[in-house]
């Protein structure tokens, strides 16, 4: 008696996805016997990204330590960066060496290096989700994706690394904006995807220019031109902040400046500081005054296109006052460069997903898969007494998961709650057709094996097209937030009744041939 | 390994003599009275429809919705805290308030509270920071709002893609027996299974999810399943008399909706302490799956064999 029976071709077949599947999901050489952290993101325009640091890139050592957790890289910059002083410090990556002289921690963001590829959904890792409709009104496809360019560059500005903006529609034809941000939330996210960020500046009631490129050329964010100027203990228990930052206007919105303040006259109540003109230039943001500038006297009637913009922040100590003042320079900064958008914004969705017992929650569902295919597994037993075809079931049922898991991990899908139950639901069926097939090939013994199992192959099909179809329907509803679903339980079932399920049925007629 | 062969021959050759003389008798009473049979499904949808129809005066509509489906908050905050007059406690200062607990499914020991609500985010937040007197961050809490249209929009699209997956599956029914009455038959249990489901989580006061509706999407495929098995054997096979096919069928059925019933009961045992969304699905598919084992072999076995004594087929 052989010990491995011949295979099939189809169980060969069955064997190479497999492997394959498991090389999807752990990568070569595997993922989990990787040493050092990953840099999720680099801050552009910083010491770590002109040196040529990169996402993506793996740290394994710090000035020759070796670095193999989150912990081990914290430490060490931790230690190292006590004061402003400007230091070396060497970061060796799995490719090349980078020296980097500066005062502060490297701005890259870290995180250990993923045990899989295996991408878990927000409802699993953590992270925020935002879907965003125009107030009262239907957004075109073109307009959604006007609304999303603006909402890419304004989270650029803010460099917040790990989001993902696209458009969406649903059934009934609404167009909506979805942000999916990974990790922690950024406390100003539904400010910066919400706001329309309509800017004017005004002089009285003319318009002076408006945010966007077509009346500003440039705005300037770096430390010689934008900064905090200065704090102040305004009262009791509140600090104010002061920022400042210079922007470059367009000719024609310059000689539109020229215009409307050749008009003005000479405030009467100059102060000592410098004379200025009758009337200020307000800005306002989204209908609220930001602030209100006093206009030197020497503009009057001046084509100059280089205008200082200046604000204010608040707090109950001088750090949050320092804080707010530093947000709010950014948002406005951001609304000048991006320009605003021609609707009012409205969050039909916000969730913010907490990471803290994704974990556990991968953990029981494991265990509940578990308990399911051993219960699976025994009553199969008990029905059949067949411990060789029970067994196979079992390894069937579970090769089943692995191949969607395998495309899930090529696919980079986002595996969600929806996802999990996709996969259950495969398992549902994925019983059922094995079932079918043990019974059909024990089933009218008259037949050859082979006309047998054709037979059971036309039960499983008539179920496959039954369920896939009715599965369809899904994948346009609600915005798209079932597709994870349809999507599992597709790939289950088809690769189900295309690899596994026939591997099953050749496995079947061997031990049936021996008997 | 022969002689256990041997013996398994044995005792199944046994069995069969056993299970023959039940079989006898059984048929004779089912040959005069299945069509009898089909009374207690009638009943069922008859009573069901009833009820649906005074839900529906009462609620305005076919089931009791959750937030995800209405819109509102959901709130999970991840400390142990005193839940029992949360209800009572918040009822004035929240729209309709649920509490759901997760715990450690081995110690008991809670682990998180589901606060769910119709008002809005913010406010439901301020009115659970007094409550807890802490702030509440993403550190310890998570929130899920979504606003009253676009749930409204969801649900709706939700039942539409129901209704398309539902034809969809007749139309395929259709293609593989290309004849009315058995197509129908087919198409009926499954609608049954359903219906009989969705009365039942009603009368048991659930509020349905949207994850809810997707494991009302995945009963049509679970419970169609076994009624192609049992209608291809009843139609398309000759080899056996027509109620020894039936037997075949139900045995090859049965094992496969109670396979499927426990693995689903088990997971559901485990993860029931952990997540109210998938236990809602398990639910769901549980109850759907023991009206699918009532459907298929009361309700399609009977009408079937009615359709085929009529022709003459047998």
């Amino acid at each position: 008696m052989k010990i491995i029976p011949t295979l099939t071709w189809r169980i060969w077949l069955l064997i190479i996805i497999i492997l394959l599947s498991f090389l999807a999901i752990f990568g070569f050489p595997p993922t989990f016997t990787q040493k050092g952290i990953i840099i999720t993101s680099v801050e552009p325009n910083t010491t770590a990204f002109n040196e040529g640091l990169r996402t993506g890139q793996k740290i394994i050592s710090v000035d020759g330590i070796p670095i193999n957790t989150l912990e081990d890289y914290t430490k060490i910059i931790l230690d190292k960066f006590p004061s402003d002083e400007k230091q070396k410090i060497t970061i060796g990556t799995s490719d090349a060496q980078f020296i980097l002289f500066t005062e502060a921690a490297p701005e890259i963001t870290i995180s250990n290096i993923p045990k899989t590829n295996i991408k878990t959904g927000l409802d699993l890792t953590g992270g925020s989700r935002a879907i965003v409709q125009a107030k009262d009104k239907k957004l075109t496809t073109s307009e959604v994706n006007d609304l999303v360019d603006i909402t890419r560059n304004r989270i650029n500005v803010y460099g917040i690394s790990d989001v993902k903006v696209v458009p969406i529609s649903d059934l009934e034809g609404n167009h909506f904006m979805l942000v999916e941000v990974a990790g922690a939330t950024p406390q100003d996210l539904k400010n910066l995807i919400s706001q329309q960020g309509k800017f004017e500046a005004k002089i009285g009631n003319d318009t002076v220019f408006i945010g966007g490129n077509k009346d500003i050329q440039s705005v300037c964010s770096s430390p010689q031109c934008s900064g905090i100027r200065s704090c102040d203990r305004t009262t009791e228990n509140t600090y104010a902040c002061n920022f400042f930052f210079s922007i470059f206007l367009s000719e024609e919105a310059a000689s539109r400046h020229a215009t409307i303040t050749g008009k003005l006259g000479r405030n009467s109540n100059s102060t000592l500081q410098g004379r200025y003109l009758d009337k200020n230039l307000d800005l306002y943001l989204d209908g609220k005054l930001v602030d209100s500038l006093l206009i030197s006297e020497d503009l009057k009637g001046s084509t100059t296109q280089q205008i200082q913009i200046s604000g204010s922040g608040n707090g109950a100590n001088q750090a949050d006052a320092f804080d707010d003042a530093e947000s709010s320079m950014k948002n406005l900064q951001t609304v000048l460069k991006t320009g605003s958008l021609p609707f009012e914004l409205e969050i039909v969705k916000l969730d913010t997903v907490s990471p803290t017992l994704g974990s556990e929650f991968i953990k029981i569902i494991l265990y509940a898969s578990l308990a399911a295919i051993v219960v699976v597994f025994l009553v199969i037993f008990v029905r059949y007494r067949n411990l060789k075809a029970s067994i196979a079931l079992l390894i069937t049922s579970i090769c089943e998961i692995i191949i969607i898991l395998g495309i899930a991990a090529l696919l980079s899908w986002n595996l969600d709650l929806p996802s999990i139950a996709g996969i259950i639901a495969t398992i549902g069926t994925g019983i059922d057709d094995l079932v079918i097939l043990i019974d059909e090939s024990k089933h009218s013994r008259n037949l050859s094996l082979k006309q047998r199992m054709k037979r059971a192959f036309a039960i499983i099909l008539a179920a496959y097209f039954t369920s896939a179809l009715s599965l369809l329907p899904l994948w346009w509803a609600g915005a798209g937030l079932l597709k994870g679903f349809v999507f599992t339980t597709l790939i289950g079932i088809t690769s189900g009744v295309l690899i596994t399920r026939p591997a099953f049925a050749d496995f079947l007629k061997r031990t049936e041939n021996k008997l | 390994m022969e002689e256990e062969q041997n013996e398994q021959k044995h005792e199944e050759h046994h069995e069969h003599n056993e299970v023959s003389k039940q079989k006898k008798s059984f048929a004779e009473w089912y040959e005069k009275n299945y069509k009898l049979l089909l009374i207690i499904p009638l009943i069922l949808i008859l009573f069901g429809i009833i009820y649906q129809i005074n839900f529906y005066n009462q609620y305005g509509d076919i089931i009791r919705k959750d937030i995800s489906l209405t819109g509102g908050t959901s709130v999970t905050i991840y400390q142990n805290f005193d839940t029992s007059n949360l209800i009572s406690d918040l009822s004035g200062k929240l729209n309709e308030v649920d509490v759901k607990i997760i715990y450690n499914i081995i110690t008991g020991e809670n682990k998180a509270v589901i606060i769910e609500t119709k008002s809005d985010s913010e406010t439901t937040k301020k009115v659970l920071e007094e409550y807890v007197g802490y702030e509440l961050t993403d550190e310890n809490s998570s929130f899920e709002f979504s606003g009253s249209t676009l749930s409204e929009g969801f649900y709706k699209q939700l039942v539409i893609a129901i209704i398309f997956a539902f034809l969809l599956m007749a139309i395929v029914v259709f293609v593989i027996f290309r004849t009315f009455a058995p197509s129908t038959a087919v198409i009926i249990s499954a609608f049954a299974d359903i219906f009989m489901t969705l009365v039942t989580v009603n009368v048991l006061g659930m509020k349905i999810s949207s994850a809810g509706i997707v494991a009302f999407l995945m009963l049509i495929g679970y419970s169609v399943d076994t009624d192609i098995l049992l209608t291809t054997r009843m139609l398309k096979r000759k080899d056996d008399k027509l109620n020894e096919r039936i037997i075949g069928a139900i045995k090859t059925g049965l094992t496969m909706t109670l396979t499927s019933l426990f693995a689903v009961l088990a997971a559901l045992f485990i993860i029931k302490s952990f997540s109210p969304v998938l236990s809602q699905i398990f639910i769901i598919i549980s109850i759907g799956l023991t009206f699918d084992i009532f459907n298929t072999y009361v309700t399609n076995i009977s009408l079937l064999k009615w359709y085929m004594e009529k022709k003459g087929l047998k």
